[in-house]
């Protein structure tokens, strides 16, 4: 019976998540539209807003091509790595109080070690389709996901000191209700580092450098078409969101607002979620993309260090103070 | 001349990254200002005068045929030789020529306007009509018939009465009055014929942009 309950709630969470990714789409679409003075999707619907589901029947009905040489099964699972290893982080992440799927202790780690997989996707794409475009984009993304890692992680631990714990309900816990117990605000060199790893290990614009569009087509998903393409996609989409709750639960607070909301106790968590996203798109419709010397050189000269130095101090108050 | 590629930044400006803010107050500020598309099949655009789009024969309302005299000039003019004329005289003295064939390949039209230009009867005009895409080549291949019906449909559409339309490439720009033969000579408006000819850069200046 417990099982069951538990596979409905899965199955909400999927369909609710799925929806939030299409809609996130048009979400951009329209904003870096807005930014570009022009107007977005405006055909399907009203100001486009069946254009998610348009687009997902287009990409559902399209013939799904492998190339000749490709390394068939590892061209096919590659996708599905992506997707099934950033869907499972969503497991652990803290809604609201007690909206969890699993309440694991090690969440925070879980989540690491979750993002970390879904890069064996984009790896392997790369790898697998047999293309020197997708190749360089699979070495690029390889390079900048253990170079940005470090740092995420580094990043983090500081959050961990003063919550003392891993577990991400904990950590939302023991913020407090207040905006001043954010740990934004001790932890304003973690956030920072987070923030700029978070945008590497979404590989979104300023770091899109392993779907460079201007220079290798679309990277690693250069020979994928149809579905496959889109569960790249969906991945992506769902680990700016999985990226954004983590942030949000250890630097903004998590579900707690300024006043309680009484029918949807989550609102506060979707509204800081939204508010991520829509900085993502913001970074992504105004700045350039990074050199590659010069994203190793920030990732390892400029980050690592900071968070290192982070951990240092925030170790040093924790002690004296507390 | 040396170029500073890193422009100097105080430590101030380094630490909270004062060019990206700027950019992104940018990218913030146009998020609100309003979008320049025109949703094109339901907002179609202004024509402006001197637009040079469908081609067409223009047909005489005495004779009901076309005014081309067969003189060869539109053809001669061309810079990419899309007009084919043949023509013929009958035997009798005064009598003029007969058009056989009057054809404009419109695929390989440049739009350059000079056929219009040179012509001393004014009879071929490149129309305001724009939306004559085709899925055949064939159907773009326009014969003297077609070019005719063309005028029609144009003819059609105008507010004005057809014998007051006035194409301003009619009257080639720049050139005085009595230089020109007597059917050239058209009542265009200043800014077309002579000094106050308005092209380029300045358009923008005399004429304020209602929709940029």
């Amino acid at each position: 019976m417990n099982i069951l309950l538990l596979l409905v709630w899965i199955i909400i969470l999927f369909a609710v998540v799925m929806l939030h990714v299409a809609y996130a789409t048009y979400f951009e679409r329209k904003i870096i539209g807005h930014m570009q003075v022009r107007l977005g999707p405006m055909r399907v619907g009203w100001h486009g807003l069946l254009q998610p589901i348009a687009d997902g029947v287009k990409s559902f009905f399209k013939e799904d091509i492998i190339p000749a040489n490709a390394d068939r099964p590892t061209f096919l699972a590659a996708p599905i790595i992506c997707l099934v290893a950033m869907m499972t982080s969503l497991a652990v992440l803290p809604f609201a109080k007690g909206w969890v799927l699993a309440d694991i202790n090690i969440g925070l780690l879980f989540i690491f070690a979750m993002s970390s997989l879904s890069s064996y996707g984009v790896v392997l794409a790369g790898w697998a389709s047999n293309s020197k475009f997708s190749f360089l984009g699979g070495l690029r993304s390889m390079a900048q996901v253990i170079s940005y890692e470090i740092a995420m992680g580094l990043s983090l631990v500081g959050v961990m000191l003063l919550s003392g714990s891993l577990n991400l309900s904990e950590i939302v816990e023991a913020q407090g209700n207040s905006i001043l117990g954010m740990y934004l605000i001790p932890q304003c060199i973690g956030f920072f580092v987070f923030f700029i790893s978070m945008l590497a290990e979404t590989n979104r614009v300023p770091f899109d450098l392993p779907e460079a569009e201007t220079e290798l087509v679309s990277g690693y998903c250069t020979e994928y078409s149809g579905m496959r393409y889109a569960i790249f996609f969906m991945a992506e989409y769902i680990g700016m969101m999985v990226m954004a709750s983590i942030g949000t639960v250890c630097f903004l607070g998590g579900w707690n607002g300024p006043f309680a909301v009484p029918f949807f106790p989550p609102l506060w968590f979707v509204l800081k979620i939204y508010l991520f996203m829509f900085i993502f798109i913001w970074i992504r419709a105004t700045l350039p993309r990074y050199r590659y010397d010069q994203l190793m050189d920030l990732g390892w000269k400029l980050l690592i260090p900071l968070a290192l130095a982070n951990i240092v101090l925030t170790a040093c108050l924790k002690a004296m103070i507390g | 001349m040396q170029i500073q590629y890193k422009p100097k930044r105080g430590w101030l400006a380094t630490i909270f990254q004062a060019e990206i803010v700027q950019g992104m107050t940018l990218t913030l500020k146009r998020l609100f200002s309003k979008p320049i598309t025109r949703q094109y099949p339901d907002e179609k655009p202004k024509i402006r005068p001197g637009f040079r789009g469908q081609h067409a024969l223009v047909r005489d309302p005495e004779t009901g045929d076309c005014k081309c005299i067969g003189c060869m000039r539109c053809a001669m003019a061309c810079p990419s030789r899309c007009i084919r004329i043949r023509s013929h005289k009958d035997k009798e003295p005064g009598s003029r020529r007969v058009i056989d064939c009057y054809r404009i390949d419109s695929l390989r039209c440049v739009y350059c306007g000079y056929c219009e230009e040179v012509c001393p009867v004014n009879a071929i005009v490149l129309t305001e009509v724009y939306e004559y895409g085709s899925y055949t080549r064939p159907s773009l291949y326009f014969t003297k018939e077609q070019l005719l019906a063309n005028w029609d449909r144009f003819a059609a559409e105008l507010d004005t009465p057809v014998e007051e339309y006035v194409n301003p490439f009619w009257r080639p720009r720049g050139l005085s009055e009595q230089d020109l033969p007597a059917p050239k000579r058209l009542p265009v408006s200043p800014e077309w014929s002579g000094e106050q000819q308005v092209v380029g850069r300045k358009w923008r200046q005399h004429h304020t942009p209602e929709q940029s």
